[in-house]
């Protein structure tokens, strides 16, 4: 396996407080939130911000670490409701101030030359493969993507997808594309000339991962640690890297290659935050 | 002196607005936000003698108002800290409080003789109250006469001023903090977290992968405002304050209960600016009440 091109260095971070432009609902769950930022804000697919309501006060008190599905004068977010801050967020009306401290971490790396991006999607993980097949088709490389959910209410921004990649879906009850989980799909795509970029549960990334190891394919990770800065100083994020010790998912991350992330250790991560399978 | 300037047990400091250990990494950090040397000082990330990897994740949770961690004291070694972080602030101008541990006072003593080495450290702060790992803090801070002892020992050590960083969780912390004062302390830092826990009922586990740990943040506030008074009164020697202090508003209340400086913790985590907001917000202060920082130490008044 070639080593893939380096990841070019970040843009400046900044604090920004903007109001809310636009919300749009995706069913219950799903919402994405737009920002009015003249100013601009510049990123690289794969980086995030952590959004904070200046209505919210001192609960909910820390910021929440999001993807950024768009960046620019008009930068976007998609946001699904598991606690009080989502919630906020899903319930906040156009004009509403938000602070959004970015764009934070590392995105993902570049695609080597001659290679085709598999990007393989889960939920809400879709936000940062969203922003990354879009930039690939300005750049004339359309991707193929997997995208799963339990059922087809969990498939948000999929026909965003469709118009920018070659997409196959799969989901658990089998109530859109095929039954089962994004491997079901993986197998026949995953051929020597592809490489993986994959954001979603946990579980599922280290199942991709494994596959992609299997099958000697560079694999992408977006890890969703807990975070309460985001920019590196509390030391919060850490997650265990095969090569022994803790590295930081704010700093180093939240893309990384797989190859560095000791999933074995970090099942235990998911049962602890209670995310799901 | 400014009207902002304060004098911290020998160390002038050109406002009152530290940042706290652990809450601003090594201050290195922040250069797309602001220019650290803007503030009062910065107390670094707590340094020990080998570098530590810190404890397993999840390390934080958000609990009601505040937050609770156990990082496990993760820094990067004295010896990289002197390397590549120190330089760098010291050509910056920045006030740098050093925050030490370690298990044994020899421990302590090792830092500080390594930290004695080189210039632009201001001051040291004993963290003698860190509620996350097994051996090295608490046990110090909870009793008098061991804290004494790191104290003198360190006091030995360095030309410089040690402050003493004290556990909530002490029992008697007026003697802890009158032992530390006969020890040689120039000042005390108070508070450190408390420990605190979160369950998951949806999961039914501990949020925390070291069950416990320090509980920080505004809801801690008051706790520390309390305390912060309490050791004013034990000691003549001067009390910084740490606790939910997040704006300016918050910085006056330990001021008029008697610190003579401040240090803004989880703030930061909230804001990357919330530290050079609250010197703003002093000055604005100070400026609307004709008063200097100085005037505003101990001013409480009697309801
Ligand atoms: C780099 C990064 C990018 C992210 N991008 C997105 C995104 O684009 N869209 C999006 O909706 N979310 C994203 N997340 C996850 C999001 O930050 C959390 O869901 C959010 O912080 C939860 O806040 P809350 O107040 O609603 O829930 P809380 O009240 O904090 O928690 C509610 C429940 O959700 C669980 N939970 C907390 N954090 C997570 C998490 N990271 N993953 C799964 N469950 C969690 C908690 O354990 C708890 O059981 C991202 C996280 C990171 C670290
Ligand atoms: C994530 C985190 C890490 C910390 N690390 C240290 C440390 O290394 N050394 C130390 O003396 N205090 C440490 N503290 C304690 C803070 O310096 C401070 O005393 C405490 O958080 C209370 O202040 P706050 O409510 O403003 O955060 C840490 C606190 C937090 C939240
Ligand atoms: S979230 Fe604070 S260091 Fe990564």
């Amino acid at each position: 396996m070639s080593s893939p091109p380096p990841k070019p260095a970040p843009p400046p971070r900044r604090a920004f407080t903007a109001p809310l432009l636009r919300r749009e609902s995706i069913g219950e769950s799903y919402h994405v939130l737009s920002f009015d930022l003249p100013k601009g804000l510049i990123a690289q697919a794969g980086q995030f911000v952590m959004v904070h309501g200046q209505e919210w006060g001192q609960a909910p008190l820390l910021p929440r670490p999001m993807s950024l599905l768009t960046s620019g004068t008009a930068p976007s977010l998609l946001i699904k409701v598991v606690g009080e801050g989502t919630r906020r967020l899903a319930r906040a009306n156009p004009g509403e101030r938000f602070q959004l401290l970015g764009p934070l971490g590392r995105g993902w790396r570049p695609l080597s030359p001659g290679k085709r991006a598999l990007l393989v999607a889960g939920g809400v993980g879709v936000a940062p493969l969203l922003y990354l097949a879009r930039e690939l088709v300005a750049q004339g490389r359309r991707p193929v993507v997997v995208y799963g959910g339990r059922s087809a209410q969990d498939l948000p921004l999929d026909d965003e997808l469709a118009r920018v990649a070659e997409l196959h879906v799969t989901t658990e009850d089998g109530s859109r594309g095929r039954r089962g989980r994004v491997l079901v799909a993986l197998e026949e795509l995953l051929t020597s000339d592809v490489e993986v970029y994959t954001c979603g549960p946990e579980r599922m990334m280290a199942a991709v991962a494994e596959r992609c190891r299997e099958a000697g394919v560079p694999c992408e990770v977006s890890l969703e640690t807990p975070m309460a800065c985001g920019y590196g100083v509390c030391l919060g994020c850490a997650f265990k890297t095969t090569e022994g010790g803790y590295a930081y998912a704010c700093v180093e991350g939240p893309c990384v290659t797989a190859e560095r992330v000791d999933f074995t250790q970090h099942a235990a991560v998911g049962k602890a935050q209670g995310v799901a399978p | 002196m400014s009207a902002l300037g304060v004098e911290v047990g020998g160390l002038a400091l050109k406002n009152p607005v530290l940042t706290a250990s652990g809450t601003f990494g090594y201050g290195l950090e922040y250069d797309d936000f602001f220019d650290v040397a803007e503030l009062g000082g910065i107390c670094t990330k707590g340094l020990s003698l080998e570098p530590r990897l810190g404890n397993p994740p999840v390390r934080v949770c958000e609990t009601p108002s505040g937050m609770l961690n156990a990082i496990g004291l993760a820094n990067v070694g004295v010896e990289r800290f002197c390397v590549d972080k120190l330089p760098v602030l010291r050509a910056r101008g920045v006030t740098v409080i050093a925050n030490i541990f370690a298990s044994s006072v020899e421990g302590f003593v090792a830092i500080t003789e390594r930290l004695e080495a080189e210039a632009g450290v201001h001051a040291v702060e004993l963290n003698v109250s860190c509620p996350n790992v097994t051996h090295g803090g608490i046990e110090f801070g909870r009793d008098p006469k061991l804290a004494a002892q790191v104290t003198a020992a360190v006091r030995r050590a360095t030309r410089r001023p040690v402050w003493v960083k004290m556990s909530p969780e002490a029992g008697d912390l007026a003697a802890v903090a009158r032992a530390c004062e006969d020890a040689g302390a120039d000042a005390l830092t108070a508070i450190n977290t408390i420990r605190g826990m979160a369950i998951d009922p949806e999961t039914r586990s501990v949020r925390l992968a070291n069950r416990t740990g320090g509980f920080s943040g505004p809801a801690l506030r008051p706790v520390a405002l309390r305390i912060v008074w309490d050791l004013v009164s034990a000691v003549k020697i001067p009390v910084v304050a740490i606790g939910g202090i997040g704006t300016a508003r918050d910085a006056l209340e330990f001021l008029l209960a008697g610190a003579s400086a401040v240090q803004v913790g989880t703030a930061s985590f909230v804001d990357p600016l919330a530290a050079k907001k609250v010197v703003e917000g002093l000055a604005r202060y100070c400026e609307a009440q004709g008063v200097s920082v100085r005037e505003l130490i101990g001013g409480v008044r009697s309801p």
